[in-house]
Formats: C-alpha cells, structure tokens, sequence
C-alpha cells in the first residue's frame, strides 16, 4: 500500500508542470493585514497549487482563463476570476461558526469536514459555568452525553457514557484526550479558566483512530494557546461563592416521636408477634423500653406509658445534621493568565487557585493549577512547542458516602437524635475531662448500664469522626507535551509528539488514639503514596494534495504508550495525642508496595478525501497491541468509514433561499475496549498477603477464562446538520446504532463453587437511539442578541445476546431482549388492612408447577417471586437547554439539564423506613404507618422483631425524574471611558448561580446517583451563589 | 540533504522503537504463577498458610457477624440457653430467625466453607499433579487438605440439613472434590458422611505429627475432628479411639484459664487461630469481641444465663462470672451476669480446639460404650483439674451421660457453640429458661427446622442443577 501511496505522490508533483502559464505574485493578510503564513493558493480545477511563505507571500503559474482559490486554517476560502493582473493581493476574513475548525483524533478539521458524530463546546459555554471538574461542563450541553456526579465532595469527576451503555463489566467510560494525549491523572486538576475547548467524539468514524479505547467515545480537552503577532494580554480573574445543599435531606423525626414509636414496634411485637394482650404487650414495652435502647434522655426509669404516652421532656435531643455539616460553606477561584505572541513564537501562561469546602464539615478541595505553553517557528520547516503543567491539589473528605460506620450521611440516616452526641452518666448528666470539655460519645461504654454502649453505631461518633480522623489526599502533578514539526517536502510533513505524565498521589489518613476505631490500637496513621506515570509517544506523517477540485489528506501514524503505576503504603500505630506522623508511633503495622505496568502499541492510518468541498469520504484504520491480553490475542484491527455530503453546496439547493446549509453523514466502524479488566485478566494467578504468622500465604485468584477476547463494537451512525432562515433554526439531528459483542463480564458462579464469577465473553449488547441539537439566533442586533439551545437523546439500552438464559445481578435479571438496567425485584402489594403486615405478589402455579400467570398476595417474603416491574435506571431521555442574552451591557446566560424516565432504588429510604432495628432513625413517613386495623396505608406496622418489610422491594423503587438550572450568570460589562482611563480593555462584574434550582419527582436525595440506580448514602451537590470580576488589560 | 538526513533519523527511530519484546516485559508484581506454589515444599507451604490465613476472612457483606470460622461457631453459640446475648451484631442468630434464603447467615455459612473447599480443592490438584514434591511432603500437605476439606464439608453438613441420625438420605450441599466452574446438585447426608470419613482417615495415614504452629493441622487435629465426626454420627468406638489419640501431648492446664482465652500458646489449646497486630480481625473477632462487656472497643453486650451460671462453685477456674451492674440475684435483668473468660485485645487468638473437648468425647464414647468406671474416672479428671475441691457424683448410665453433656457445656462455653451441636446431633432441642431477653420465641423444639438454614437465594439464581424447590420443606 505504502509504494502505490509513493507511486501516486510522483504522479502528481509532475502533473503540476503541464500547465503553468502566466505568474501570479501578492501578499496572503488576514482582515487586518497581517501576513499569513502557509495559506494555500490553487488553482481551481487543477492540481496546481502554492502556499505563501513567512511573510505572507506567494507567487504561482496558471493558465490563461484560470481561477484561484486562496484558502487558510480558521479563515473562509476565497475564490478570485477573471485574474488580469499580476500583481493579486488577497485578504482573508476569519471564517464563520460554520467553518470553525475542529479538535478531532490527532489534528484539527473544519466542521464542514467532519464525516462522522462530534459536538463540541466552547470557552464561552464552559466558562459560563463553574465546573471544579472540568468534564462536569459537558452535563446539559451535548446531546448523547450522560453525565452523573456522584455525591457532593468538591472536585468529584462524574460518570460519564457517551451513547449508551456500551460495557457490562469492562470500563465503559470514555477515554480522555487533553492536547492529544492519553490523560491518565485526575481530571480534577485541570482548571476550567485554561480550558480552550472540549470535543466529545461519538461515533466511529471520529474515535477509529482511538482503536481499542475508543468504543466509549472519547472526549478531547484541549487547553488555551497564543496567537503569533498578537498584542500580550493580561487577564485577571476572581470570584467568590457561598454554597448549600442544592437538594433537601430526606424528613427525618424528631426524638420524642422516635421513642413512641420505638414503645409502639415493642409493644407491637408483644401484641401480634408474642401474643401478649394488649395492656400486658403495653407495659411489657414499657418496662423493657430503656434496656433496650440503652440510653435514657428522660431520666425517668419507664419514660412511655403502658398506653404509650411520654412522660416528660428529653434532656438532650441531638441534631445531628447541624453536628455534621456546614452551613454557607465557601468557593473561591481566582485566575490570572497572560498571552501573545511576535513574529514567530507564541506563548500562553496561566495560573489559577481554587478553594471550594464541602457540606460535611472540614471537606474542601483546593488547587493551583499552572500551565505554560510556547510554539514557535525555528526557521522555515521546523516548528515546534512545549506545553508544560504542573497542579497541585489537596482534598480533605470525611467519609460521607456508602454504608461505613464513619460515612456522615449514613449516620444523620441510622442514628436518631436519642443518642447524645457528648458522653453523659447513668442519670444524664454530662462527662466532662479533666480540662472541663464535653467528650464525644462513642457508644461503646460497656460497664455503664445506661447511657454507656449503643447497639447503633456503636464505636463511633460522625463528628467525633470528623473532628478526631484526617482523610487528606495530596496529589502532584505535571505534565509535559513537546512536539516538533517538520515539513519534509512540500505535501508531506512530519510530526513527533512526546507526552509526559507523572502524578503523585498521597493518601494520608490518621485515626484518633483516643476515640473511635483505632483507640484501642492508641491511634493509627496510614499512608499511601502512588507514581502514576504516563509516557506516550507519537510520529505521525502527513501527507496533503489536491488536483483539480480533489482534495486528499492521509495520515501514517505510530504510537506507544507506557503507563506504570508505583505504589507504596505504610501505616502504624501507638500515638501520642496530637502526634500524628508515622515517625511518632511506636509500632509499624503494616507496609505494601507494588508496581504495574502497561503498555500498547498502536499504528494507525487515515485517509480523507473530499471534490468541491462537497463530498466527503474518510477512512481510517488502527492496529493495536495490548499487554492486557496475552501473546495469542494480544493485537486488534479496527477501522471505520464514513461520508458526507454538503447538500447546501449543490446548486439546486442554493437556490432555496431558506435553506443556508444542508448536510447528510453516514458512518460506520469497529472499534474495541481493553479498559477496566484488570492489568492481567488473562493469568491464573496466587495473590501474596495472606501471610500466617511469619509463614508467607498466598491465595488462589478467582479463576480466569483463558480464551478470553477483545470486547467489540460496531457502531453506525447518520445524521443531519442544517441551518435555515439565516440563524433563526440551527441543529443536528442523528441516529446511532450500537452494537457491542463479546462483552466482558464477570459472569456469577454458584457459590458453591468458591467462586463468585469468572471474567469471561457472555454476549451483546445494543445501544441505539436519536440524538436532537437545535439553537436559534432570535434576536441578532448590535444591542440586542438573544439565543436559545436546545439538545436532547433519547438512548436505548438491549440485550442482544447472552451465553445463558438469565442472569441475576442484584436487583436487576438480564435476558435477551431487556434493558441491563431493568429492575427486577419483589414487588410490594401494599399493607393488609386487617393486620399491618406488608405484602408482597406471588405467582400461582399450575399442577405442574409452572406460573399461570394469575398472581396472589403473600406475608412471606422468601415466597414471593421476583418480576420486572416496569422499571429501568437508565433514562429515557436526557438533554438541556440554554439561552444566552446581551443587552447593552448585560448579558445574561443560563443552562438547565433535565432527565426523565429513570428510577432510583432508594436504599435510605429504605433503611429509614425498615422497623426491624428499633435503635434505627425513622423517616417522617412512619407517621402513617398502620396502628390498627381497617387502617389503609402503605406503611406496614412498627415491629422490632425479625420481620421483611424493610427488604428489597418495588416499595423504594421511585421514579427520579429532574430538571436542574445548572448555571444561571448575569453579567455587566463596562465600557467606554470608564474603562479606558483605567486602561483596561475588558471589565465584567458578574453574578453566578449553580444548582440553583432542582426540580426532582422523588424528594430526600440528590437527583444524581449512579448508573444502576441505587443510592448509597451519598453527600449532596451544592447550591452555589457567587459573584466574580474578570478584567483584561 | 538536511531535510533527507532527519527523515532517515526519524523512519530509522520509528522502527528500532518498534522492539519485539516491547509487549512482553510487563508481568505482574503482586502474585505468583502456579509452577511456583506446587514445585516446592516452601510454595505449598505457602498456599496452606494462606488458606489458613483465610478462615478468619471477612466476606463483604456489610456487616460484623461474618468474620470467618469464629463467627460461624459463635452464631451457634448464641442459639443455645447458656448464653444471654444483648442487642447487638449477633441477635437475630440469638432469635433463632436468621436462616432465610436472602438472610446474611444463610449466605455467610454456605459461602464460607464453599470459598475455603475451592482453595483446597485447587490445592489437593496441585500437589497430586505435581512432579517436583517427594513422596512424604505430598503426604504431609494432602493430609492437611483433605483434613480441612473434611471440616469444611462437615460444618455445611450440621448447617444446611438435620443431623445424620435423623435421615442420612436427606438431600445435603452440593460435593466438589476437584476445582469447579459450574454448579453441581445437591449430594445427601450419606454421601456427604462418605466423603468426610475418607478424607479422614486418608489424612490419619498421611499426616505428620510436626507442623509450623498450632495453628496448621497435624494428626492431632485430625484425629480430633475425625472424634467430633464420629460423636455426631454416633459410632462411639471410633469417637473414643480419635479423641484420645487427639490429646495426646495436650495436657490440662487450669493454669491459664483465667488470663483471657486469647493466647494460642496455651498447653491445652490443640488448634487454634493466632492473630498478629498486623494480621487480625480485631473487633470482628468472635467470641473475645462479642462478649467482653469491660472492654471499651468491642461489640460485647453479652451475659450468661443465671440458670447456667449457678451449675459452678466458687471454686470453679471455669466460674467467671460477675455482676457487672450490682443487679444482685434474681433480678430478672437479662444483664445481671457478665463473663470474664473472653478478653479483646487488639489480636486475640481464637480457640478452635481444646483438649478437655477431646478428653470429653471420650468419656462420653466410653459412656455409651456402657464402660462407665472409665468415663466417671475421666470425667472426674477434669473436674478436679478445673476445681480442686471438686467431688466425683458417683452417676453412671444417663445420669453420667448427662452429667458429661453439662461438663462439656461449662467448659467449652462460648467457644465453639457446644450447646446447639450437642442438641442437634442428640437431636434433643433448647427451651431457653432463666433471664433471656428473648425467650420462648428462640427456642429449639427436638429436630426443629431452625436447627438448619435454607440454601441461599444467590445459589439457586446461579446454579442450573438446584431449583427454588430445594426450599420448599426447609
């Protein structure tokens, strides 16, 4: 392929010899008369073609008769006849949003190119917002693009699927480009301020290039450059926020209703499950109230009455939320960066510090992220550049996610106000030490009768937790991008790009010697330090002709990746108070080190092709190796096409006067995914660490598939672009057909075999669906502008294949023909009246033991039958809209993103809502709760004994449909003197408002939880007010 | 030229980077391929330590009652009468109501054992397959295999079915006896009884009577858990025969009973789980952390029945008990009777077999053999080891039965839940008496149904050869 490739390249540099005829010389400027170097000059229906020098001029030989084209990168083409001197100077003007030039797989391309599925957002849309993780912009911008943002610790970096689900077991988020390389670090650490734009590319044809990462499509970063031979800018930025949970808690109750309901599930017990009667189960409840909550804040022996009213008045009612979190929590971000550029070198620098605190008190995240970048021209054929970064971040987060004792959400959600947040005595009394403080109760004083231990939680305090325990995570980082250019001949260039990653991650924990977990161990520090670095190089040639109206562009491209991951951890134990580095203990506990490498290697090549700027064709292919598999099935092959066809350009279209452009795509490609399986999925292996005594102990791992392969996609893809009416009805809209084979998965085992699942290829999976971006220009005045935006998906999620029948995953069974993300659970049945007992549906069966299909109600929860009920996660469409306005000098921007049509298994609720543990705290719904009979409610009687009414069921599967304003800023921006005799160029004050307003159907949560939707005691994103200046000299 | 000479610099360095090797130097750090376990005493050695190391392993199901083998025994130790548990990790065990097939127990005691019978299934393959182990170490280490294959298989047969006696051909777990991927049908008690008894007595021929600490098997411990299999199945000459061979070399030592049960060095203690600071369980260790109430770290919240505690004399080593609160006696309060025979430390050791156990079974074996004189006079032995101013009751037949059944109680409480094992294999019931917090509604009825547990909902949903019937008269 490589000789014909050459074979066609002298063809065509002689071809250009036959038909030179007159010369034409002048100078190539951009509107204001800039010189640009390296824009191309052709000669319409030829191959003829030159390129100005470094000063902008040309010189070229045509026909009589003939037409130029002079055409440059940004600029729109210009088409001059009808030539009759010889001297032709040219100026350009920067091309409209039509012609925008484009981030794409290793290069840049006008949109007008582009074959395949790529949305893009710019600096205006992503500075309109405040995303402390850059890819959290993206949320409500582009259609297609799920993102989730998992619990409000600052700095979190949201899920991510682009287009569905495409993965089961195996990573199914996009790989990350930031300036064109594999970014392996923290995405948190790069400030959104220095952010130029982001590409988020979809389908094939526009991630093929990506290979064996790019299934999940790939979203490329690109950061904030210079402009040669512009005046050096310097801009100054700073805003100031307050923030608050941007959804409400769930309704908790308050301690006199949870010590009668409390009474109520004993005596209850007592009544329907002992069969007390009714005023001997009363003051049986009565009498063994206390002893079994085990603190008394009423002071009396049997504060409730036989008839199970209270007596008197608590001594202490704990609130535990305003113990736990923050109120008016802070953001702060402040930014300055200076750019420019002479002659030949231009250069960027930016520095940027945010500090943003959490809910949950003592988290913040905060961050300075530097970055410079220098290009410049080192003489006529080389050019070259570096862009370095260095980030420093520091995350301090109490636990406040998941089921863990410590988690500051799972505990305002278990521990009622009854128990005291300070010790107190067998009578109530506070405890004090020896300095007079209060002392956190940590539950766990066995030899006091009352007061002393808990069954909840005992142990542990949160916000002895809080204040007692350090979490903080350092991490370092710095990044390098060098490349060098060079132009070889006049067509065919050469690049070679070196990327340069290393992060140090450091995981500093500390555990209090006096209270809470590692008391007994007189406290513990436990440290972790990870390398994390990334070298990844690339040589590409490029190789650009044209003849005629033809115009071809191919790419041979060569890289290698090295990731290696370097870990090392220490903890130990045996501290003085306030003493909390490791030199300060008196024992080690424990070290571990490790390292992984991985490593691919990647030769790739595409070819574009388009006549008149109106048919488009790509082409491109990649073969990978990857060190995740082993030798046999180690290497890949992917490829895409795709085409597109500028109808707008057409004649018959031009004539339409409504119609101001017109273009219809069509892609198609395989692509692969090796990411999130593991280093070595392919090795039987025994795992070091179990070491008994001084004896080394090693286990065997869970078993793998030896013939385990690449997971496959196969993506298609058409769409539309148009615009019409002049500005007043801009959009897109495409379809996409996904199909995923050979899916990785952790297949379930039978526990009897020892083994949870083995890592195999069980089937496929479809995504498909449409995806909608519309925008209008309402109002275009020079005073007066007003836009809106509209994007929307609806995504599709189907089983296609499967290596057995059904699986079952938790709450969710997989067959042929489902949603992954379908629930299938019990499904409640709602409370008999007569008896408070909650029921659940129950397949009748036949003689032979087989469903009917007629379902009946039953008290036994092992007996009911589990059924999809109509439910699934995943939504049923998702998008945003935005409507940007300027008035004088107002201007005003807001973004809302909404989803619909998902479901949220709420597993606080149901914990709040599950009797079975008197100790547990309540949900204010108990209120309804049945007490006698003919009661009709959905909330079974209180019973503090074994009992399933609290065990998954439809009963806390609830719909979780939201509309979020996610970003709203007003803006004023001074002009005229005012400015000037400051010498600024730009003043803007603005106001910023994020998560504002969030509209949700089921109440208590926030909206955003995770994919399979199941809460998990998560902490809540924030509302966030801020007002900010901005200022460029 | 100059541009000519860069080109062939750069081609050049496109293909000498391209190293044929470049794909192949990545291994991984942290684990060891098989040729390195099974070509070597050393490597085998290794994977027994880490099975061992694994029975005190916590399997992720949220919750503190699931922290290995000692949860297990201490779960049946909380169904009896002996123990009052509080409210704490362990009560639904206590009640008596924990054995649903979605419940954490029934998981717990099915996924467990069948977790450590994969890992010496793989390693019984191993050593059987490999060419470079001697003759005596591939006896030494298969006999310690097939040993704790046999106890394993043991606990799922006293788990999940009646005992032996009542209906040998009921249906019991599944048996794999070589590594497997795909699930396999129930198997029956006989067969289950089978498979125990034949890696049993396999290991008696092959073991050694040496070993890396207590807490590795030796022929000790075999023999020892061939006595308990013989009790259950009642063939008391063999029982008699194993357990005195169990003792040999563990003489009684009354000596240490008083200084927390938590050190494996003790003389009695045969077998045992030792815990290093960097190596433990801590809070989830059962017994020490579930019943030391004086301890600020643990879990305890539990006392013992006054009923119980008045069978010992003041004299008793065994009599550690105390009135934690000043309840004084007869209170009622579930709580007036604390114990101070578990103390938590940050790594206790667990016991896991003693041998007055092993002196008891055989007193028992020798008492249903009708050879009274010798049980009472064993009997005896212990009793005076424990009390010096103990005096001999002079019982025979079903009183010294009975007599030997409550000795066995007081000393093995809390340990490895003597009372329910006793119960079930004698297939006698527990109608819980004194001041139990939860009382009529935990008790056991002679051959109840709560003696056992469902299979687990997980497994049916897994496993093509057990349907949900499998539940359907459990």
């Amino acid at each position: 392929m490589k000789t014909i490739f050459n074979l066609s390249l002298i063809a065509m540099l002689s071809m250009q010899l036959l038909w030179a005829q007159k010369t034409i010389t002048g100078i190539i400027t951009d509107e204001t008369g800039v010189p640009l170097p390296g824009a191309t000059v052709i000669e319409l229906g030829t191959t003829n073609g030159v390129s100005s020098d470094f000063d902008g001029n040309y010189t070229i030989e045509i026909g009589e008769e003939a037409a130029l084209e002079y055409s440059f990168v940004g600029y729109s083409s210009q088409v001059i006849r009808d030539i009759d001197d010889d001297l032709l100077n040219v100026s350009l003007n920067p091309s409209n949003e039509l012609d925008e030039v484009i981030v794409v797989a290793y290069g840049v391309q006008s949109k007008e190119s582009i074959v395949g599925s790529i949305a893009v957002i710019s600096d205006a849309t992503i500075q309109a917002q405040q995303a402390t993780t850059i890819t959290q912009a993206l949320q409500g911008s582009i259609p297609g693009v799920n993102i989730i943002t998992s619990g409000g610790v600052p700095g979190t970096n949201p899920i991510i699927r682009i287009r569905g689900i495409g993965s089961i077991n195996a990573d199914s988020s996009p790989l990350i480009i930031v300036d064109g390389a594999p970014f392996n670090g923290n995405l948190n650490n790069i400030a959104q301020e220095q952010v130029e734009s982001i590409s988020v590319l979809k389908d094939a044809s526009s991630t093929s290039l990506y290979g064996s990462r790019g299934a999940n499509g790939v979203i490329i970063i690109t950061t904030k450059s210079g402009t040669k031979r512009s005046k050096t800018q310097l801009t100054i930025s700073s805003n100031y926020g307050v923030s608050n949970n941007a959804s409400a808690l769930h309704n908790l109750i308050n301690i006199d209703d949870f010590t009668k309901y409390a009474w109520e599930s004993s005596r209850n017990s007592e009544q329907y499950v002992q069969g007390l009667t009714p005023s001997a189960a009363g003051s049986k409840a009565s009498m063994n109230l206390i002893s079994e909550l085990k603190y008394n804040p009423y002071g009396l022996s049997q504060p409730v009455n036989t008839s199970g009213d209270l007596l008197v008045s608590p001594m202490w009612d704990t609130d535990w939320k305003k113990a736990v979190f923050s109120e008016n929590v802070t953001r702060k971000e402040h930014g300055v960066s200076i750019n420019g550029g002479g002659e030949k070198t231009s250069f960027y620098f930016g520095s940027n510090y945010l500090k943003e605190e959490g809910q949950v008190k003592t988290t913040f995240f905060e961050r300075i992220a530097t970055r410079l970048k220098i290009d410049t021209e080192v003489n006529d054929f080389i050019k070259a550049g570096l862009n370095v970064s260095y980030t420093t971040s520091k995350l301090n987060a109490p636990s406040q996610s998941g089921d863990g004792i410590q988690g500051a959400i799972q505990w305002l959600y278990s521990v009622p106000n009854y128990y005291p947040l300070y010790q107190r005595d067998g009578n109530g009394g506070l405890i004090l030490n020896s300095a007079g403080e209060r002392i956190f109760d940590y539950g766990n004083n066995l030899t006091q009768l009352v007061n002393g231990s808990r069954s909840n939680s005992a142990n542990e305090n949160a916000v002895g937790a809080i204040d007692n325990y350090k979490f903080v995570t350092n991490l370092t980082s710095t990044t390098m991008n060098g490349y060098f250019n060079v132009n070889i001949l006049e067509h065919l260039k050469f690049r070679s790009d070196v990327f340069y990653e290393r992060s140090s991650y450091d995981n500093f924990s500390y555990s209090d010697n006096n209270f809470g977990i590692a008391a007994n161990v007189n406290g513990r520090v436990t440290q972790n330090r990870d390398f994390d670095t990334t070298l990844n190089l690339t040589q590409s040639l490029n190789y650009k002709t044209y003849f005629g109206l033809n115009r071809l562009n191919a790419d041979v491209i060569f890289e290698t990746l090295r990731y290696q991951i370097d870990e090392l951890g220490a903890s130990g134990i045996g501290f003085l108070t306030n003493v909390n580095v490791l030199n300060g203990g008196t024992r080690p506990e424990g070290v571990s080190g490790s390292n992984t490498e991985e490593r691919l290697i990647s030769l790739i090549s595409r070819i574009s092709y388009n006549y008149d700027k109106k048919y488009y064709l790509e082409a491109s292919a990649r073969r990978d190796g990857s060190t995740r598999f082993s030798e046999e099935s180690r290497w890949g092959n992917f490829y895409s096409i795709g085409g597109s066809w500028i109808a707008s350009e057409e004649s018959f279209i031009k004539d339409i006067d409504f119609i101001n452009y017109l273009k219809i795509k069509a892609s198609y490609g395989e692509l692969g995914n090796n990411r999130g399986i593991g280093y070595f999925p392919y090795l039987q292996l025994f795992e070091t660490g179990f070491s008994q005594g001084t004896n080394p102990g090693v286990l065997s791992s869970s078993p793998v598939d030896p013939i385990l392969t690449w997971e496959k996609t196969a993506m298609l893809n058409y769409g539309v672009e148009f615009g019409i009416f002049d500005g007043l009805l801009d959009g897109s809209v495409e379809i996409y057909n996904k199909e995923s084979i050979d899916l990785i998965y952790d297949k379930p085992l039978a526990i009897s075999t020892g083994n949870d699942f083995i890592k195999t290829n069980v089937g496929s999976l479809r995504n498909y669906g449409v995806e909608f971006s519309l925008r209008s220009t309402i109002i275009d005045k020079e005073d007066f502008t007003l836009n809106l935006g509209l994007n929307f998906s609806l995504d599709n999620n189907e089983i296609s294949k499967l290596s057995q029948k059904e699986f079952i995953n938790d709450n969710k069974k997989w067959e042929v023909g489902r949603s992954l993300y379908e629930f299938y659970i019990r499904e409640s049945a709602g409370v008999d009246p007569n008896d408070g007992y909650l029921m659940w549906y129950k397949d009748i069966l036949d003689t032979n033991g087989e469903p009917t299909g007629e379902r009946t109600m039953t008290k036994v929860y092992s007996e009911a039958d589990r059924y999809y009920v109509g439910a699934s996660s995943l939504p049923d469409i998702i998008g945003g809209f935005n409507t940007s306005v300027t008035y004088k000098n107002f201007d005003l921007n807001a973004l809302f993103n909404f989803s619909f049509g998902s479901y949220v298994y709420d597993h606080s609720y149901e914990r709040l809502m599950n009797t079975t543990d008197i100790t547990g705290q309540r949900h204010a719904d108990i209120a309804n709760r049945w007490t006698k009979p003919g009661d009709v409610t959905d909330v079974p009687l209180l019973l503090n004994s074994q009992n399933y009414f609290g065990a998954t069921s439809s009963r806390f599967l609830f719909k979780n449909d939201y509309i979020r304003l996610k970003a709203l800023s007003i803006g004023y921006s001074f002009k005229g003197s005012f400015i000037e005799r400051l010498n600024v160029s730009r003043f803007r004050l603005y106001l910023q408002g994020d998560n504002i307003f969030t509209n949700q159907t089921h109440k208590g949560i926030d909206p955003e939880q995770n994919l399979s939707g199941a809460t998990n005691n998560r902490s809540y994103q924030l509302k966030t007010f801020s007002l900010g200046v901005n200022v460029q000299f | 030229m100059k541009k000519i000479i860069i080109l062939i610099a750069l081609i050049s360095t496109l293909i000498f980077s391209c190293d044929k090797d470049y794909l192949n130097e990545p291994k991984p750090t942290s684990s060891v391929s098989s040729s390195v376990i099974f070509t070597s005493r050393d490597g085998v050695n290794s994977f027994i330590s880490g099975i061992l190391r694994a029975s005190r392993l916590e399997l992720n199901l949220d919750r503190l009652d699931t922290g290995g083998l000692p949860s297990l025994y201490f779960a049946r130790t909380v169904k009896g009468n002996d123990l009052v548990l509080g409210v704490q990790w362990y009560r639904f065990d206590y009640n008596n109501d924990n054995r649903d097939p979605t419940d954490k127990r029934t998981v717990f005691n099915w996924a467990f054992p069948y977790t450590m019978i994969n890992e010496l299934n793989i390693l019984i393959k191993g050593i059987n397959d490999s060419e470079n182990l001697s003759a005596i170490d591939k006896d030494e280490t298969l006999s310690q295999a097939l040993t704790l294959r046999a106890f394993y298989y043991f606990q799922l047969a006293m788990e999940f079915q009646h005992t032996f006696s009542y209906d040998a051909s009921l249906p019991a777990p599944p048996i794999y006896t070589s590594p497997a991927l795909d699930g396999k049908a129930m198997s029956t008690l006989t067969e289950m009884y089978t498979l125990i008894l034949s890696d049993l007595n396999d290991a008696v021929e092959k073991g050694a009577d040496s070993r890396l600490d207590k807490s590795y098997v030796n022929k000790n411990v075999t023999y020892g858990i061939l006595a308990r299999v013989n009790q259950v199945m009642g063939n008391w000459s063999a029982a008699e025969i194993a357990a005195s061979k169990a003792r040999i070399g563990y003489s009684l030592s009354a000596s240490n009973y008083s200084n927390g049960f938590n050190n494996i060095d003790d003389g009695e203690w045969i077998w045992g789980i030792p815990q290093t600071v960097d190596q433990t369980i801590t809070i989830n260790t059962a017994p020490h952390s579930f019943t030391d109430n004086s301890n600020k770290i643990g879990y305890g919240e539990a006392f013992w029945n006054e009923d119980f505690v008045n069978r010992f004399t003041d004299t008793d080593v065994r009599n550690t008990f105390f009135d934690l609160f000043g309840f004084g006696d007869n209170s009622g309060s579930y709580k007036a009777r604390a114990s101070s025979k578990f103390r938590l430390t940050f790594d206790p050791d667990i016991p896991l077999m003693r041998s007055p156990e092993m002196l008891l079974i055989e007193a028992e074996a020798k008492a249903r053999q009708e050879n009274d004189n010798e049980a009472a006079t064993l009997l005896f032995s212990l009793q005076k080891n424990r009390d010096p101013k103990a005096v001999a009751s002079g019982n025979s037949g079903t009183a010294l039965i009975d007599e030997i059944l409550v000795e066995r109680r007081k000393e093995l409480y809390g340990e490895i839940g003597v009372e329910w094992f006793d119960a079930k294999r004698l297939r006698k019931g527990i109608i819980r008496t004194g001041n139990h917090r939860v009382k009529s509604p935990g008790n056991l009825l002679p051959d109840d149904k709560k003696f056992f547990l469902k299979v687990p909902q997980s497994e049916i949903d897994a496993n093509d050869n057990i349907e949900a019937s499998v539940n359907a008269d459990r």
